[in-house]
């Protein structure tokens, strides 16, 4: 699995810094904003929930404190009926009295009021406010009231509501009522004897109190039920009495006050319950979920267009953004691109001081670049053009032609071992001229070249000047760049020596002098005045009328393209003294390896020389 | 570049879409959705008998959140007056109507007519005679059982002996399916017992008395089989009119109940009001929610209520209803 995803992720196609930038602001912040929002959400419905509950709680108290003030005040109706009333008199002679306590009392308080009757415990009625006809035989003594109160006789009793069933007023109409019922000691002809004493409330009383506060149309409502979870009111009620509805009122019946949490028919919902006092009644108010989240809906819709501008916001400034970090690296990366494609622009330079910095200096590295690349092909020329020029000297015709003449009059003259060594000295030179094709050769072949062309010019010039090699055998297995003796000693001996009689001497020496091998060529000849000594090495024209035509720039330029500008030729001469040619070369063994190396010429081998010097050591 | 352009120009659209849609929907939830509209039309709107059918109603309409309208009729209806009170209602914008059918031949024709503007809910009765015939959705209590019940209670009462007794029944009208289908059940429920069958009155006995009962002969039960006859026969049994005849009838208003509270009617079936206006506007509100849904026939429950079973609890809250 891991590997299966580190695989799709090693194929994704290397993006542009620009959508990379782009894309990372963008996760970060719209995750954050993601994370806000989500926070913010949660906080506020959290808040808003507890809102919610709380002024249900408020509101549940104040009608429970309603509610109390209202049975409260049917408490001391009960009361007053019964010490005012009843207890000051007697049922036999002053039941005007009592009827007249009764009316006032029924009069104050008729909003509520339905009725107020005292029965005797038999049931039978003894005074009754309204007045009114009792019905036929309602037998008081098996309604539910009755029964409780002769039940518990120290307590006032409040019934659940229901049907009024004692009177006929002739409307065709039935009351609802709450009845409280109690027991009191009535006095008739001076006996005292049980009865009870029935106040019936108007149940649309209480059922206007809970329709006031059940006018929220967000699933929200409030109920009414007794200790037992028997229904006083509910909204719903008929349909629960039908089975249309239902309530968890038996539940809810037996919580203490305070905030529950419950699950009834798979709605999840807060029920907070209020417990009414004298009655034991519950004031229950059901808030299912769906009412916070009802309320919280547009809040939602507003957030999330908040946070979609916000993401619109984001992404123009993200955009902003990383075009402004990206433009210049994009732009630097163009003019790179062109450059590699073949066309020669300006790198840009510009943006941010680091990419300003990179610009300038890619485009420094390629304008080096530039020049060591044509330096290297004027080398490469060069150095061409050098070693045919070289090779062209080696077959000089003019000198093949007095060689040849030489030996073609020695043949004449019968002096045959004259010629032979003439021959073989010319073959010897021919040999080591070609050398297979090489640049480099040994010092031993390159003085065997020296010697074999000075024997062959001593005949030429009918030994008018002498030779000495003077060479430390110990260099003689040393690289050196073959022919450059050669036009040397060709200089030598057309300014230096062949004018002058017998006496012209040449000397060639060869040291080892610390890491370098020092060749010289010394002539006791003619000299140069300083000026024509500057100009030997620069000046490439200057070339023998009758030489190799290869001049000592020659020989200088081919020593330093292989050892490097600082060896090469340095000339010393004093008219009418002498003139000396030095040659200066590093002391590289000869072997196949380095040879070849140093064909290459200096720029490719030089490291690779110090190297194997250093590995030498 | 010119990708990554696309790329963005894109997102801001669909963002800018979403952010559109969004508060327009936001906006529409603010406006909230208008309710639908409901007229109940109905006869002698104002009568007592109606209450228990109006508060089922009116629950139905907190229910299901619907804007419920009981238009204010007087007396009866003729299916000519009825149309003109349906097509005004559905001018001043009810999205459906719930109609008691005027007893008239052209009230079946008439409100098909109606069904193809606007769902047509029936409470109480079919419109057309035989309940067979009738296309449109009703919502009623099982009218023939409930003339059974009665035809039952009568001869438990006398132990399934009725040899020769004889009976007077009322009814408002002979041309409703609800008339029809209680007397044809209740009669079905006595034959073969021998009981005769004095005399039928068919009238609303509002302005007219020519029909009146104490001209009729005597006969040993009056049957009243719906409410403005039972209340017509309590009263007439109130009044000592009646010549000592029994009244067993159909009744649901609270007037109905008095007279067997008091002992003038001695059994009384009570249609269960309530429900048929409730279910009535709920199967309604179904078929406004719901595009494809087909109104079904609901039928509803009766109670059997003698004056010894009137105050127990169930009876307490079918008294309730009718209080409203």
């Amino acid at each position: 699995m891991k590997n299966k995803f580190f695989g799709r992720l090693k194929s994704v196609k290397p993006r542009g810094i620009q959508s990379t930038i782009m894309f990372a602001i963008s996760v970060i912040s719209i995750s954050i904003m993601l994370i806000l929002g989500i926070v913010m959400y949660i906080r506020f419905s959290v808040l808003s929930r507890q809102e919610i509950i709380q002024s249900t709680q408020k509101l549940m108290e104040q009608a429970g404190e309603n509610l109390e003030d209202y049975l409260g005040s049917m408490r001391q109706i009960s009361d007053a009926v019964y010490y005012n009333v009843i207890k000051e008199n007697d049922l036999s002679n002053q039941d005007m009295d009592i009827q007249r306590g009764m009316n006032l009392l029924y009069e104050a308080n008729r909003d509520s009021l339905r009725s107020i009757a005292i029965y005797n415990n038999y049931g039978s009625l003894m005074a009754a406010e309204p007045l009114a006809s009792q019905k036929e035989d309602p037998d008081v003594t098996r309604q539910d009231w009755f029964k409780r109160a002769m039940g518990e006789m120290e307590n006032m009793h409040f019934s659940t509501p229901h049907i009024q069933n004692l009177f006929d007023d002739g409307t065709f109409r039935y009351y609802w009522v709450i009845s409280l019922s109690r027991v009191v000691e009535l006095t008739n002809k001076g006996d005292s004897q049980l009865g009870v004493l029935l106040v019936d409330m108007d149940y649309s009383n209480i059922s206007r109190m809970m329709k006031q506060i059940n006018t929220l149309n967000n699933g929200q409502y409030y109920y009414l039920c007794d200790s037992n979870g028997e229904i006083i009111y509910h909204m719903r009620q008929i349909q629960i009495s039908d089975g249309i509805g239902s309530e968890n009122s038996k539940t809810a019946a037996k919580y203490k006050d305070g905030v529950y949490d419950e699950t009834f028919e798979g709605e999840h919902r807060k029920v907070i319950v209020n417990t009414i006092s004298y009655t034991g009644w519950k004031l229950v108010g059901v808030i299912p979920y769906s009412t916070f989240t009802h309320g919280m809906v547009n809040i939602r819709y507003f957030i999330m267009v908040l946070m979609l501008l916000m993401a619109m916001m984001l992404v123009i400034i993200n955009r902003v953004v990383s075009v402004r970090i990206s433009s210049p690296i994009l732009k630097l990366n163009n003019s790179v691109m062109e450059y590699e494609a073949g066309e020669k622009p300006e790198i840009y330079t510009g943006g941010s001081l680091e990419i300003r910095h990179l610009g300038d200096s890619i485009q420094r590295s390629y304008e080096q670049i530039d020049t060591l690349m044509r330096k290297i092909v004027l080398e490469q020329n060069e150095r061409r053009k050098s070693e045919l020029d070289a090779l062209q000297s080696q077959i000089n015709p003019h000198f093949l032609y007095n060689a040849l003449e030489s030996i073609t009059w020695m043949v004449e003259g019968e002096r045959n071992d004259d010629a032979v060594f003439m021959i073989s000295q010319l073959a010897r030179l021919f040999r080591i001229s070609l050398s297979k094709g090489r640049t480099v050769i040994s010092v031993k072949d390159e003085l065997q070249h020296a010697q074999s062309y000075m024997n062959i010019q001593k005949v030429r010039y009918k030994n008018a000047f002498s030779v000495t090699f003077d060479v430390d055998p110990s260099i003689y297995s040393y690289c050196t760049v073959k022919l450059i003796l050669q036009p040397i000693l060709e200089n030598a001996i057309a300014y230096g020596v062949s004018s002058m009689d017998d006496c012209g001497e040449i000397r060639v020496t060869g040291t080892m002098r610390g890491e370098n091998i020092v060749f010289s060529v010394a002539d006791n000849g003619i000299g140069m005045s300083e000026e024509e000594v500057s100009l030997i090495l620069t000046d490439s024209k200057r070339v023998h009328k009758h030489g190799s035509g290869v001049g000592l720039v020659n020989v200088n330029n081919r020593i330093q393209i292989l050892f490097g500008k600082e060896y090469g030729l340095t000339v010393e001469s004093e008219p009418d003294e002498g003139t000396t040619v030095s040659i200066c070369m590093p002391a590289v063994p000869y072997t196949e390896e380095n040879s070849r190396i140093l064909e290459k010429g200096y720029i490719f081998s030089r490291e690779e020389m110090i190297d194997r010097k250093t590995q030498g050591k | 570049m010119k990708n990554s352009k696309r790329l963005f120009i894109l997102i801001e659209a669909v963002l800018a879409a979403m952010v559109i849609v969004l508060a327009f929907v936001m906006l529409q939830e603010k406006n909230g959705r208008d309710l639908d509209k409901v007229s109940v039309i109905i006869q002698n709107s104002d009568d007592n008998q109606w209450s228990a059918f109006k508060y089922g109603l009116r629950m139905a309409a907190e229910d299901r959140k619907i804007e419920m309208f009981v238009v204010s009729t007087g007396g009866t209806l003729t299916a000519e007056e009825e149309k003109s009170l349906i097509e005004r209602e559905i001018e001043n914008g009810a999205d459906a109507v719930i109609v008691q059918p005027a007893p008239d031949a052209d009230t079946e024709n008439m409100l098909r007519d109606v069904e193809k503007k606007v769902p047509v809910m029936l409470a109480g009765c079919t419109a057309s005679k035989e309940k067979e015939d009738s296309a449109l959705p009703v919502t009623e209590p099982d009218h023939y059982a409930m003339g059974t019940a009665l035809a039952e209670e009568l001869l438990k009462d006398y132990s399934g002996n009725i040899e020769g007794k004889t009976v007077g029944i009322l009814s408002e009208t002979a041309d409703s399916e609800a008339a029809a289908n209680r007397e044809k059940g209740f009669l079905d429920g006595l034959k073969d017992t021998g009981a005769v069958i004095s005399w039928s009155v068919y009238d609303s006995f509002s302005e007219t008395d020519e029909n009146a009962l104490e001209f009729r002969s005597r006969v040993d039960f009056v049957i009243a089989l719906d409410d403005n006859s039972l209340r017509t026969a309590g009263k007439y049994s109130a009044a000592k009119n009646l010549h000592g005849a029994l009244v067993y009838g159909i009744g649901n208003s609270t007037e109905a109940v008095y007279y067997l509270d008091t002992g003038f009617a001695e059994c009384l079936v009570v249609p269960d009001e309530f429900n048929v206006g409730y279910q009535s506007l709920t199967e309604t509100a179904e078929s406004l929610d719901d595009y494809f849904h087909t109104m079904q026939n609901r039928t509803v429950s009766y109670t059997v209520i003698r004056r010894d079973t009137l105050f127990s609890k169930e009876n307490q809250e079918v008294l309730f209803t009718m209080s409203q």
